[in-house]
């Protein structure tokens, strides 16, 4: 047994010895490192080791969840019979049980490539030269100001044990690096432009340079930018973009929000509310995937979920709590990786098929309403005119209903966004207001 | 409140100590080695902080002498403890509660502007001066003079408590929330979910240096949050508000639960006649308050000084320049008595201060940390901020708004012919190099030929820092900060600020809407 598995089931004894009938502890250790590099020399290092413990307690009837970062053993002691004697007072909540061990059983053992342990023993030196590649690419343009390169790297374990019966144990590996270029515009204006790129294994990621290539050519791209027209066109959504907002509109699936009236996807279980071009699939069981998983931070066993089908909502993160005030059964309560059901385009040629619209590369501030599905995002983007990238435009905002948006999605593109748990292609919505001058 | 600004205390340092031994109330009698037990009055509150870390003077020097043994021209230690607090009530009962303990050191070692950072949440020697040595591997040269001896500087007080946090019960705090529950259940039988959600902390820090300067503070925290959700027919509507700032206990009275029961239910309800307005470009009036976010966006990051001596500010080449009308002037303030911005000392151990950024519409000072006040050869503004021991500080704002103008709300008003309000926010944004910024309107109103008309919501605006500044014609008499929590994120680090506004108009910003 592990020493992070020892410490969670000490937890969970020392929890039950103060009075709780059932407890659930987790355990985990990071180690980090940042090198932050910047016009020819190093800016930043900064690296560290961090350990730390959440339990959550359940007291008569009565719950409650805690975490620390003491952990001498006396002071855990003292923290752990303090947190119980404080569940005491709450109310009782009749929903409130620890997760059925049922949940646990047919725990998946596919290999999911979480670590790689050439992420540990990177040098200083290979970090540093990663860093100087990238931010000798991002000075190759003479309207560069300054360039900021990030290379970022860390290997935690963790473990899990309940009163129950669970304990589980996981561990994982990443290396990114990001970009970061920044170019003069007139007197005072200094658009930036940025990229980044990120795995659980070094093998696989793109060469440092590209990314900064990238971050330069986005930067530069930004130059002119100007404010487009008040106008209701086509949107075409770069992939990165696409990320966040494919996460807004998925964000209201938590049953959380079903059961508290503030998600505008409540009752709709089976019913078309998106167009017939998405199909998004929770898959915690991708090897080398960000999220990849064998079971939840509850213990449920991991397992391919539909949550969209050609526009169907099929499924809600539901976990035991909620589900338990919704008379639903659990699936998990929080997302894995997300994959798309994809088209067969890249973006470049999508592009290509719109005569007029507007083609966002990143979004700036903005909201949404996860009660009524009301969205309102700044962007910045370029205009498409007869099947071509445009001029850059910027201080401009797009405006709607999340469902409205979706339910005229009229293309999917073949080009995931490959550095985020949520795997979005290029995304074509007609018809939607956007605001400028 | 920026024009009614209240008596300091500037407190000698034993005097604050008092509430120390309460914070660890809960640990009383634990006795560490190389420490001392914690017994009220006792022991000076500096070495109560020493205790609480297990540390001693002559421990920090030698982690110090570590840290600074390749050379160095700065180099501290930040020693922090935090306890924080929650309590939910959802359908009804008080139904989750949560606590956390976090504790730490953080060791930086600055050359010129190169910086190593560690941090280690073990405090033995033997943890502590490996990290120094992580941390110094940025430096290159030889050992640096350290510190003869520690001192500590007077420094004033702006959150005091009478009874600290850790001397509060959780039992004692639950009547509260049921009261806050009750008062927004029973204001309209519309209303068909109300979560109350209660938060209080103490952060204890110790701060100190490779000249010699120690510093201490212990700085509450506490916020409460109303969310409602409430049906009408099948449509169906939710908001919130919440009240935040470093006080006690003794602040929620009968009248702060009111108020905040009453605002959250008057933002949710007014959300039923709510629709956007029209897309486009249009006079923008800020209503006084939580309309700080323009400055916070629009102007405040453009002034943190590490991004103007990375050269990548927009407001980069702007000192000394006109950039608003004479009536504009902008501050950050450190000193507003129990603000979630206040500090008594910034995360470096400097002296914090009210710094003018924008005087009489001349662009003034940048906010500096040690690093950027060095390069720029001025003195630090005490904006040096981190978000815990495990992050290097920073240039951060603290307590940003505008102070007075010459108009009024009503004469304002009457001069927009199409336009908004914004009145309440969720968030914002800003690029700091291009200067566009954004910030997210919840509730709003339109205004048509002076008057206002009808309300709005949800709707994202978006403008230039420097455009927006210029296009700031009228700014009335009503000074105040937002009675709600903000926090302020930047490089990954979160830090509590605040920010106010008096009602403002800005002629021209682009509003995200529909035209139908």
């Amino acid at each position: 047994m592990s020493d992070l598995l020892q410490s969670a089931k000490t937890a969970v004894d020392l929890a039950k010895k103060s009075g709780a009938q059932d407890a659930w502890a987790a355990v985990s250790r990071d180690r980090s490192v940042s090198l932050i590099y910047r016009d020819g020399k190093v800016e930043k290092v900064e690296e560290s080791t961090s350990r730390g413990l959440g339990i959550n307690l359940y007291v008569d009837g009565r719950y409650s969840s805690h975490s620390t970062t003491d952990l001498r053993p006396d002071r855990l002691a003292g923290f752990i019979k303090e947190a119980v004697a404080l569940t005491r007072v709450l109310q009782p909540d009749p929903y409130r049980v620890i997760p059925d061990p049922a949940l646990f059983k047919d725990r998946p053992t596919v290999d999911l490539e979480r670590v790689d342990p050439a992420v540990a023993k990177l040098t200083r030196e290979q970090r540093e030269a990663w860093c100087a590649e990238m931010d000798a690419k991002a000075h190759t343009d003479p309207r560069v100001i300054s360039a900021e390169s990030n290379l970022f790297s860390g290997e935690s374990q963790g473990a899990a044990a309940s009163s129950n019966g669970f304990d589980g144990e996981w561990s994982g590996s990443y290396l990114g690096y990001a970009c970061t270029a920044t170019v003069r515009e007139g007197e005072d204006k200094r658009p930036e432009g940025s990229a980044m790129a990120v795995g659980r294994f070094i093998q696989g990621l793109p060469e440092p340079g590209s990314v900064a290539a990238l971050a330069l050519r986005r930067a530069v791209e930004r130059l002119g930018s100007t404010k487009g027209p008040t106008v209701r066109t086509t949107m075409v959504v770069d992939p990165e973009a696409a990320v966040s907002l494919l996460s807004r509109a998925l964000a209201p699936l938590s049953a959380a929000s079903i059961q508290q009236g503030r998600s505008y996807l409540a009752g709709k279980q089976g019913q078309k509310v998106f167009g017939d071009k998405l199909t998004i699939t929770d898959d915690p069981l991708l090897p080398r995937g960000l999220s990849s998983r064998h079971f939840d931070g509850e213990g449920i066993s991991a397992r391919r979920m539909p949550l969209i089908e050609a526009g169907v909502v099929r499924n809600y993160y539901v976990d035991t709590y909620y589900g338990k005030k919704l008379g639903m059964a659990p699936t998990s309560g929080s997302a894995s990786n997300r994959v798309l059901g994809l088209g067969n385009k890249p973006l470049a040629a999508l592009i290509a098929d719109v005569s007029e619209g507007i083609y966002v590369t990143s979004w700036l501030g903005g909201n949404s309403d996860a009660t009524t599905g009301d969205f309102s995002l700044g962007l910045r983007g370029h205009q498409i005119k007869g099947g071509k990238i445009g001029a850059p435009i910027g201080e401009m905002n797009v405006t709607g209903n999340l469902a409205a948006l979706f339910a005229k999605l009229a293309v999917v593109g073949d080009d995931p966004y490959p550095y985020s748990s949520l795997r979005a292609p290029t995304l074509v919505f007609e018809d939607v207001q956007f605001s400028g001058t | 409140m920026p024009q009614t600004l209240s008596r300091r205390s500037f407190a000698a340092l034993s005097t604050l100590g008092l509430g120390l031994p309460g914070l660890l109330a809960g640990c009383r009698g634990t006795t560490k080695a190389g420490s001392t037990t914690m017994i009220p009055g006792e022991h000076a509150p500096l070495a109560d902080h020493l205790g609480w870390f297990s540390v001693d003077k002559p421990t920090i020097a030698r982690v110090m002498s570590e840290l600074t043994s390749r050379g160095a021209d700065a180099a501290d230690l930040y020693f922090q403890y935090s306890r924080d607090n929650s309590i939910t009530m959802e359908d009804g009962i008080i139904s989750r509660a949560s606590s956390s303990v976090d504790q730490g050191v953080g060791l930086r070692v600055v050359v010129g502007d190169q910086t190593g950072y560690a941090f280690t949440e073990d405090l033995s020697l033997e943890a502590m001066l490996a990290a120094a040595r992580t941390a110094a591997g940025i430096a290159h040269g030889g050992a640096a003079r350290g510190p003869v001896e520690f001192k500590q500087r007077q420094r004033p007080s702006y959150y005091a408590l009478s009874q600290p946090w850790s001397d509060i019960q959780t039992v004692q705090k639950l009547p509260h929330i049921e009261r806050l529950n009750a008062l927004a259940r029973k204001a309209d039988p519309s209303i068909h979910k109300v979560t109350v959600s209660w938060a209080d902390g103490e952060e204890l820090v110790l701060i100190a240096d490779m000249h010699g300067n120690i510093q201490t503070d212990i700085r509450p925290m506490t916020r409460l949050w109303c969310m409602l959700t409430a049906k009408k027919g099948d449509v169906t509507q939710s908001n919130s508000a919440n009240l935040a700032g470093r006080h006690g206990f003794d602040w929620y009275t009968e009248e702060r639960l009111q108020f905040l029961a009453d605002e959250a239910v008057k933002r949710t309800m007014v959300l039923f006649d709510a629709r956007r307005p029209p897309a486009g470009e249009m006079p923008v009036v800020l209503a006084a308050g939580a309309s700080g976010i323009l400055l916070h966006e629009a102007i405040g990051h453009g002034m943190e000084a590490d991004f103007n001596r990375k050269n990548t500010s927009i407001y980069a080449s702007m000192i000394g320049k006109k950039v608003a009308p004479d009536f504009v002037t902008i501050v950050d303030d450190a000193t507003q008595d129990g603000e979630r911005g206040a500090l008594n000392v910034d995360d470096e151990g400097n002296a914090v201060e009210k710094t003018v950024l924008v005087d009489h519409g001349v662009m003034a000072s940048y906010l500096h940390d040690s690093i950027s006040a060095k390069h720029y050869k001025v003195k630090a503004t005490g904006s040096g901020r981190r978000e815990s021991f495990r992050h290097s500080p920073m240039p951060r704002m603290r307590s940003t708004y505008m102070e007075n103008g010459p108009h009024t709300r009503e004469e304002i008003i009457a001069s927009v012919k199409k336009g908004i309000i914004a009145e309440t926010f969720t968030n914002g944004q800003v690029q700091i190099g291009a200067g566009d910024f954004t910030f997210y309107i919840k509730n709003g109103w339109l205004i048509e030929d002076g008057k206002i008309t009808a309300p709005i919501k949800d709707i994202n605006i978006i403008g230039n820092g420097p455009e927006a500044l210029r296009n700031v014609t009228m700014v009335a008499n009503d000074c105040k900060l937002d009675f709600g929590g903000w926090t302020c994120g930047k490089d990954g680090q979160s830090v509590p600020v605040s920010q106010g506004l008096p009602t403002t108009l800005v002629s021209k910003m682009t509003v995200g809407g529909e035209n139908v």
